[in-house]
C-alpha cells in the first residue's frame, strides 16, 4: 500500500504514515514490480483509428507495421542477452498508434515470448507481464479477447477515455471523419473492468478542456473506473490565465470528491499528499522518467531509450537512436540517460523551487523543446500548471483532512499523535 | 457468502518464495495453452515442470501451515496478501 | 570562466588533439577577422593560442600576431622554419613524421598517435623522454578501444612507467602526460573546451574547438550536425546550453579523479551524443592511465621523498566511474 503523507510538520511524518492507513481514503495501486522491471515498449504501428487533437505523435502513418521478423530479432536479441538484463521482471509493452490494430502479430510475439523464456529458462518467465494502453475501440474484438482470455493472468491493459462525451469527443476524435470516438469506447468499458477490476485510464489534459475536468473525474468515477490518473501534456501549449482556470476547476473537483465521500472508493491522480515540497538538492536528485531503463523498438528494428524519442514523436529534432536489432545496444549511447540527475538537467529556478516535489516531465519532450540536441535541458512549459495545481492540492488535503477529522474518524489517532510527539521532544 | 479471516502473516523472503511459484504456475499454465504435444522436446518439459512446481507450491503451504500453525476449515482456503504478506483463511458459507 | 581564446588560422592548419583534420584547401582567416578576433581576447582578457597551417603565413599577420602575447601550434612539417623552431607546441601528426623530423629537444611535442601504432612503436619514446620539455601522446582512435586493447595499453603504460621512474632516479624530471600529469594534480584539469577555451576559426565564427569547425558541413553525429557554431565576431558569443561544458554539469566526471584525463566533449558528443558524458572507451583509457600513475608514483616515492605534499592516489576497483553510478 501506498503511504500516503500530508502533514508538513517532519517529525510528525511516522506517526501519520500509521494514522493515515486507517483513514478511509483510497489508495492508487502500486505500479507492479516498479523499479524493478524492465519496460521493453514494441511500436506495432504507427497507425491509429484516431487523430487526437492533443497526441504527441506527430508522424503517424499506416505504412510503418512492425513484421514478425523485426519482431522476432528483437526477442531473440534481448533473451540472449540475459546476462545484460538483470532487472528481475519485464514488462512486455505494446503501444502504437493503436496496438490491438495488430493484435494478430501481439498474439504471435507473445507466445513467442513465453516459449523462449521458458525454453531458455530464462528468469523472466518468473516475472513478466504484457502491458497495454489502448483506445479501447476495438476492445470487444473476438481477436483481443481470444488473446485476453489466452494471457489474463499476465495482462495489464489500460483504456483511455478522458471524461464524459463532450470532453473525450472534443479531442478523441477519429481521423477520417473527426467523428467523437466516445460512443465506440464506453461500450467497452463494462467489458473491460469485469477482466480489469482495478483498470485505470489516462486522462489528457490541455488548454481547452480544463474547465471540464470535474464533470469528467466523476463520469469515470461513476462508470467504475476507480483510478484516474489525469496530467497536463507538458509541450508548451499554456495560454494565459490557464493556471488559474486549472486550480479553480481542480478547487471544484475537491469540493465535490470531498463532499460526496468519493476519496473512499476513487484515486484522482492529481491530488497526491507530497505533491508541492521543496526537494533537496542531494537527497531527492533522482531523474524522474526511466527513458533509458526502458528500450522501445519499431518497425525498423531501431532501439530508442524511450517512445518518445522515436522519430514519430518527435517535432523538431532527430530520432535517438541508440542501437537496432543487427547491431544490439550502443551502450555508450545510453549512458547519459542512466547517469541523468534532476539537478544537472534543471535550471535555478526548478531546483530552488519550494514546490517542486512532483513537478513532471518527460525527457523525450526536454530533448525536443531544447535549445540544443540535448537531454539535459529540463522544458518549463508545465510550470505554473504545476503551482496551480499545488495550490487545489492544498486545499484539497487541507479541507479532506479536516472533514475526518470534525467527523471524528482521526480524532483518537491525532490525540496519540500529540502525546507521542511531546514525548519525543522531551 | 465469502468470509476472509486473517489467520497469520509471513516474512517477506517467504512471501518472496510462493510469489516467485504463483508467477511460475500461471505462466506454465498459459505455456500449456499454446504448446502441444508436436514439440515434444519443450512439451515434456512442461510436464515436468508443472509437476515439480505444483508440488513445491503445495509444498510451501503445506510448510508454512505446520510452521506457524494456521487454522483452517474443511471448506475454506488460505490466501496471502503479496503486498502486506498476511495470510487469509477464505470460507464460503 | 573563459581563459583561452584557440585561433585555427587556416582550415588546414594542423590538428593537435583527438579529432583529424582532413582539409586540404587552404583557407586563411581574414586579416580584419585575426585582428578582430585578437581584439577580442584582449577586451576579453584571455590569452591566445595560434594554431599554424603548414605554409609560411604573409607578414602582416606575423605582425598582427605579434601585437599579442600568445602560444604557437605548429606541425613538425611546418615549412616556416623559424616558426617551427620558437613554437610553444609542436605536432607530430604520424610515426613517420617523427622518424623523418625527429621530436625537437627543450620543445613541448605533441605526438598523434594510432592506438595500433602506440602499442606497436611505443618503446621508441623512451629515449625521447628525457630531452623533450614534455611530450602529450594523443590517441586519435581512443573510441575503438576494446577489451584487447586496454589490456596492451596497460602493458605500454607499465613499461614506459618504467622508463620515467629510471629518470627520476636520475633527477630528471621527464613530463609524459599519460604518466606525470596525474601524479601532480589533486583535481580535474580537464581541455573544458566551451567553457574555458573557445576557438575562432577561418571563417570568422566562435567553435567549441577545432574539431567542431572542421567537421563536414553534412558530417552527422546522429542527433543533428556535427559542426555548430557558437557566435561570430559581429555578434559576440551565443553558447546555447552553456553549463554543459562545466564540470559540475557532467555527473560521471564531476566525482571521478582520473585529474589528467582530457573529458574531451568533442569525443563526448561523437560517441554519446552528449557533451557532457564521455563514452565507456575515454573512461577506460584515462582510468589505465590514472592506475599507472598511482603505480608510477609509489614506485618513485620507494626511492625518496617525492612529492610529499600531495596525497596517495587512492587504489580503486573500477575503470569505469559508469560502473559505480549510484542507482
Amino acid at each position: 500500500m501506498q503511504k500516503r503523507l500530508f502533514y508538513k510538520n517532519p517529525p510528525l511524518l511516522l506517526l501519520f504514515i500509521k494514522m493515515m492507513e486507517k483513514l478511509p481514503i483510497k489508495s492508487s495501486d502500486n505500479v507492479w514490480k516498479a523499479g524493478n522491471a524492465k519496460e521493453i515498449t514494441f511500436i506495432v504501428t504507427k497507425d491509429c483509428q484516431l487523430a487526437c487533437k492533443y497526441c504527441y505523435l506527430v508522424g503517424k502513418n499506416t505504412k510503418e507495421r512492425m513484421s514478425w521478423d523485426v519482431a522476432k530479432k528483437t526477442i531473440d536479441y534481448i533473451l540472449d542477452k540475459e546476462e545484460e538484463f538483470r532487472e528481475e521482471s519485464v514488462v512486455w509493452d505494446f503501444i502504437g498508434g493503436e496496438p490491438f490494430l495488430e493484435i494478430e502479430l501481439i498474439d504471435k510475439i507473445c507466445d513467442y515470448i513465453k516459449i523462449e523464456m521458458f525454453r531458455k529458462n530464462h528468469h523472466w518467465f518468473n516475472s513478466y507481464r504484457f502491458s497495454f494502453a489502448t483506445n479501447g475501440i476495438n476492445y470487444h474484438d473476438v481477436k483481443v479477447q481470444n488473446f485476453i482470455k489466452k494471457n489474463r493472468s499476465h495482462l495489464s491493459i489500460g483504456i483511455t477515455i478522458d471524461g464524459t462525451e463532450l470532453l473525450h469527443d472534443m479531442n478523441r476524435i477519429y481521423k477520417n471523419s473527426c467523428k467523437g470516438s466516445y460512443k465506440d469506447v464506453v461500450k467497452n468499458i463494462p467489458l473491460w473492468l469485469s477482466q480489469f477490476p482495478e483498470g485505470a485510464t489516462k486522462v489528457t489534459i490541455a488548454s481547452d478542456n480544463i474547465p471540464y475536468i470535474t464533470e469528467s473525474v466523476l463520469h469515470l468515477y461513476s462508470l467504475g473506473i476507480h483510478d484516474v490518473n489525469i496530467n497536463c501534456v507538458f509541450e508548451n501549449v499554456w495560454k494565459e490565465g490557464d493556471d488559474i482556470l486549472l486550480e479553480n476547476e481542480l478547487i471544484k473537483l475537491a469540493d465535490e470528491i470531498i463532499e460526496h465521500k468519493l476519496y473512499e472508493e476513487n484515486n484522482c491522480s492529481f491530488f497526491w499528499e507530497e505533491l508541492g515540497k521543496p526537494m533537496d538538492r542531494v537527497k531527492d536528485n533522482m531523474n524522474w522518467c526511466g527513458a533509458g531503463k526502458m528500450l522501445s523498438i519499431d518497425a525498423a528494428g531501431n532501439f530508442y531509450p524511450c517512445t518518445r524519442f522515436a522519430q514519430y514523436s518527435l517535432r523538431e529534432k532527430k530520432a535517438w537512436i541508440i542501437g537496432n536489432i543487427h547491431d544490439g545496444i550502443d551502450k555508450n549511447k545510453t549512458r547519459p540517460f542512466l547517469t541523468l540527475d534532476r539537478c544537472t538537467q534543471s535550471n535555478a529556478e526548478c531546483i530552488d523551487c519550494e514546490v517542486a516535489s512532483g513537478c513532471a516531465w518527460c525527457q523525450g519532450e526536454n530533448y525536443d523543446a531544447a535549445d540544443t540536441p540535448t537531454a539535459y535541458q529540463r522544458a518549463t512549459a508545465i510550470c505554473k500548471m504545476h503551482k496551480a495545481r499545488v495550490r487545489a492540492n492544498n486545499y484539497y488535503w487541507n479541507k479532506l483532512y479536516r472533514k475526518l477529522e470534525l467527523e471524528g474518524i482521526a480524532k483518537e489517532e491525532a490525540e496519540k499523535h500529540v502525546k507521542m510527539s511531546n514525548h519525543e521532544i522531551c | 457468502m465469502i468470509i476472509k479471516k486473517l489467520i497469520g502473516q509471513v516474512t517477506p523472503e517467504e512471501k518472496n518464495e510462493i510469489q516467485t511459484l504463483f508467477e511460475r504456475r500461471n505462466g506454465l499454465n498459459e505455456l500449456a495453452k499454446i504448446l502441444t504435444a508436436d514439440n515434444a522436446e519443450l512439451y515434456e518439459k512442461l510436464v515436468k515442470d508443472l509437476g515439480e512446481t505444483g508440488a513445491k507450491f503445495q509444498g510451501w503451504w503445506d510448510h508454512m501451515a505446520e510452521k506457524y500453525q494456521w487454522e483452517g476449515t474443511a471448506n475454506g482456503n488460505w490466501e496471502i496478501n503479496f503486498d502486506t504478506c498476511e495470510i487469509y483463511l477464505v470460507t464460503n458459507e | 570562466m573563459l581563459q583561452y581564446l584557440i585561433i585555427q588560422l587556416d582550415d588546414t592548419s594542423t590538428s593537435y588533439c583527438h579529432y583529424e583534420n582532413g582539409k586540404m584547401e587552404r583557407r586563411l582567416m581574414a586579416l580584419e577577422d585575426l585582428k578582430a578576433g585578437i581584439l577580442f581576447a584582449m577586451k576579453e582578457n584571455l590569452m591566445i593560442q595560434f594554431v599554424y597551417p603548414d605554409y609560411v603565413l604573409p607578414q602582416e599577420y606575423k605582425d598582427a600576431i605579434n601585437s599579442i602575447d600568445h602560444n604557437d601550434i605548429v606541425s613538425s612539417s611546418c615549412e616556416d622554419m623559424s616558426l617551427r623552431e620558437k613554437a610553444d607546441v609542436v605536432v607530430f601528426n604520424s610515426w613517420a613524421s617523427v622518424e623523418q623530423n625527429g621530436f625537437q629537444d627543450a620543445t613541448v611535442c605533441v605526438l598523434r598517435t594510432t592506438k595500433a601504432d602506440l602499442l606497436d612503436k611505443y618503446l621508441l619514446l623512451k629515449p625521447v623522454l628525457s630531452t623533450v620539455t614534455r611530450l602529450n601522446v594523443v590517441i586519435t582512435d581512443v573510441d575503438t578501444f576494446t577489451g584487447q586493447d586496454f589490456e596492451d595499453y596497460k602493458k605500454v603504460l607499465a613499461s614506459l612507467s618504467e622508463e620515467v621512474e629510471k629518470l627520476y632516479i636520475e633527477s630528471k624530471s621527464p613530463q609524459l602526460n599519460q604518466l606525470t600529469d596525474r601524479m601532480l594534480l589533486d583535481k580535474m584539469n580537464n581541455c573544458n573546451a566551451g567553457w574555458e577555451n573557445i576557438t575562432l576559426a577561418p571563417d570568422g565564427k566562435f567553435y567549441v574547438c577545432p574539431a567542431f569547425y572542421l567537421a563536414g558541413d553534412d558530417e552527422d553525429f546522429g542527433l543533428g550536425k556535427a559542426k555548430y557554431s557558437i557566435g561570430d565576431l559581429q555578434n559576440g558569443l551565443d553558447v546555447k546550453n552553456p553549463q554543459l561544458y562545466k564540470l559540475e554539469f557532467a555527473p560521471l566526471c564531476r566525482k571521478c579523479d582520473a585529474y589528467q584525463c582530457k573529458r574531451c566533449v568533442w569525443l563526448n558528443r561523437k560517441t554519446t551524443y552528449e557533451v557532457n558524458t564521455p563514452s565507456h572507451e575515454q573512461c577506460v583509457v584515462a582510468h589505465l592511465e590514472r592506475n599507472a600513475s598511482r603505480d608510477l608514483l609509489n614506485n618513485i616515492r620507494k626511492h625518496g621523498t617525492f612529492f610529499p605534499q600531495r596525497e596517495e592516489i587512492k587504489e580503486i576497483t573500477y575503470l569505469d566511474p559508469f560502473d559505480i553510478k549510484e542507482q
